[in-house]
């Protein structure tokens, strides 16, 4: 449960002009929910995830996070709820590039007080389907594969929610659709999905679209028909072999 | 995060830059392999000044002919005002003296047995040698008081010398030599003593009676020093003092005029070879000192440099729950583990370096634990020096700026 009232961030641009990347934002997340926040870039709708994310500060305005109040949290708490109860995944899936995909993955247990990290890492790997590429470096997988390496790294501490930030702005179609359909299949499972994005066709996967432009919110309603992405990803591949056999 | 978990994430991340981990680590391993020598050949300095001590004796003093000005003892002119008499008076007329031995000295002198000539030095010593200096025959007699009152013409060899004139296994006492163009006979060899606190061979020696020597061999009425040995060493400076003012008072010096002659204690011979050893080594630990701070400075930079290409690294690992404090005792982990593991290879190349010291020189190596935690002591020093600020500025990374793009 995300809580946020009142919402503002100030940047101080050189020559004392100040920028407002955020005006007064109030909204609600609820558990389960899978939301797209959607704007031009610009718009402000990447501050407003690093803020949700305990990752930024707010200038002014209170975070609550299931009730508890982050926003005045100092550098250690704040490193513990991101460790223990978020999930981030990047447009440019931010990997350590000399690490395999397996040290990717551990990299939030490093920072808990879990036992068992190898065991924990490799589950998350199978879950996103790359039980056989466990010990693959990043510049030996595909943009898909990576990215589904950046989720697993996202899940395996079993956050309740993850904030994804354009998953899809670097991959192919075919890629996208599998990312959409990975996220759509975690929150089925129950978990918090909040997906950042400029491209309409994405966000109309989500069950509820938030809309932002120049630091407000200027649109929050549900999707009543969000698209399946699994579906989506059966008709692109239908479309491919009628085009391959002709 | 655990110290372990921080230990190992280090290292983890040291394995995945290794050109960058091995040149952080060169300048370590030479300083500390330096450093480990140096200590080391400090140490065997050391210990080559306690055994020259030693072997002068801890409770005994020296007292040579001539102001130290005048004669070096060892060379340089003969000085004639030490007497024989002095001797005896010192024995009779000082308190706890346990024995007098007076020696006289010619150095290059001729020797010949059969066809075999060589040159070496010649003592006169009395029978009291054998106490005051701890040092006797292995083969035949010393010089016995009848040799002394007798004038006889017998010499004791010194190992190198017995060595140079017959051959390994025969047996040379009762032989005659040629010393100078007087015959004396072979009454015994000595035992081997090696090198003296002056570093020359104490072997290279005959003995004479130190009667003979005075009319026979040099014609002299006067000896080179006398060996005075004390009952314990607790007195060694009230003696001093007491042979000083009993020599002064022989040779009819006024207050005022200069000594005639010099008194040596074990105390000086180790002050004298420590001060000589000491500037040696500080230089050492300078040069040595330096190339470790050198090696520190190229540390700092590389972890600056490495802070800075990393990030993007930083900012994940912070989104993913490290703390600004988790991110510097990272990188401090970083630096003190790669500069204890340079550490180590330093002491390794030092030993080895150490090692081939010993086939080259006579040096006394010592190699200790004491190298080995100084070693370490100052690798974990250099490393969080080193580490400190790169490791401040890693935990100052702002994720959302390091994770932009």
């Amino acid at each position: 449960m995300v809580q946020a009232h009142g919402i503002t961030k100030t940047y101080n641009k050189g020559s004392g002009a100040a920028v407002h990347a955020l005006r007064d934002v109030s909204l609600e997340i609820r558990p389960g929910e899978f939301v797209a926040i959607m704007g031009a870039s610009g718009s402000g709708k990447t501050t407003l995830m690093n803020i949700l994310g305990c990752l930024d500060k707010p200038s002014s305005g209170q975070l609550l996070l299931d009730g508890q109040e982050v926003s005045r949290m100092d550098d250690q708490a704040l490193a513990k709820v991101r460790n223990q109860k978020i999930g981030f995944v990047f447009q440019s899936f931010n990997l350590m590039p000399r690490a395999n995909a397996l040290e990717n993955v551990e990299l939030p247990l490093i920072y808990s007080d879990k036992a068992d990290i190898t065991r924990l890492s490799r589950q998350a790997l199978e879950s996103v389907g790359l039980k056989d590429r466990i010990h693959h470096l990043p510049s030996e997988l595909s943009g898909g594969q990576q990215q589904r390496v950046a989720i697993a790294r996202a899940i395996v501490n079993q956050p309740e929610i993850i904030f994804a930030d354009e998953p899809t702005g670097n991959l192919d179609t075919r890629s996208s659709y599998e990312i959409i359909a990975l996220f759509q299949q975690l929150n089925q499972q129950g978990k918090t999905v909040v997906l950042v994005t400029h491209e309409p066709d994405i966000a109309e996967y989500a069950k509820r679209i938030i809309k932002i432009s120049d630091g407000r919110i200027i649109g929050d309603q549900a999707n009543a028909s969000p698209k399946n992405a699994e579906l989506a990803l059966g008709k692109l591949t239908r479309e491919e072999v009628r085009h391959d056999s002709k | 995060m655990t110290a372990s978990r921080t230990i190992s994430t280090a290292l983890k991340c040291l394995r995945r830059y290794r050109l960058r981990s091995f040149l952080m680590m060169i300048g370590i391993v030479v300083g500390i392999a330096a450093l480990t020598m140096v200590v080391s050949a400090g140490m065997g300095s050391q210990k080559r000044v306690m055994d020259r001590v030693k072997k002068f004796g801890l409770q005994s003093i020296m007292v040579w002919a001539g102001s130290e000005r005048m004669a070096r003892p060892g060379g340089g002119i003969p000085v004639n005002t030490l007497k024989l008499e002095d001797a005896e008076a010192i024995g009779k007329e000082i308190p706890g003296v346990a024995s007098v031995a007076p020696m006289g000295r010619k150095s290059g002198v001729e020797v010949k047995y059969q066809d075999r000539t060589i040159t070496t030095n010649i003592w006169g010593a009395s029978p009291s040698w054998v106490q005051a200096w701890d040092w006797g025959v292995s083969e035949g007699d010393f010089i016995d008081d009848e040799d002394m009152t007798g004038l006889n013409r017998v010499c004791i060899l010194g190992t190198t010398v017995y060595k140079a004139l017959f051959d390994s296994l025969a047996n040379p006492v009762g032989e005659r030599i040629m010393i100078g163009s007087v015959p004396f006979e072979v009454k015994g060899v000595m035992q081997s003593k090696g090198a003296s606190p002056r570093g020359g061979d104490m072997d290279n020696r005959i003995f004479v009676p130190l009667s003979t020597f005075m009319k026979r061999v040099d014609n002299v009425d006067y000896v080179s020093a006398v060996k005075v040995l004390l009952n314990n060493s607790g007195d060694i400076d009230k003696t001093v003092e007491q042979v000083r003012a009993l020599l002064r008072n022989r040779h009819q010096l006024g207050a005022g005029q200069p000594e005639d002659f010099t008194i040596v204690t074990p105390t000086e011979i180790a002050q004298v070879a420590k001060k000589v050893a000491g500037t040696f080594n500080i230089l050492l630990i300078i040069v040595s000192g330096i190339a470790l701070i050198a090696g520190g400075v190229v540390i700092a930079n590389l972890m600056l440099l490495s802070v800075n290409e990393r990030r993007r690294e930083i900012g994940l690992r912070m989104a993913v729950g490290a703390s600004s404090g988790d991110i510097q005792r990272q990188f401090l982990a970083e630096a003190v583990v790669i500069t204890l593991i340079g550490g180590l290879f330093g002491l390794l190349v030092g030993a080895l370096g150490i090692g081939m010291m010993r086939q080259f020189s006579k040096m006394p190596l010592v190699l200790s634990w004491v190298s080995v935690l100084i070693g370490m002591g100052f690798s974990g020093v250099v490393g969080i020096v080193a580490g400190y600020q790169p490791a401040k500025r890693a935990a100052r990374v702002q994720p959302v700026e390091a994770l932009r793009g």
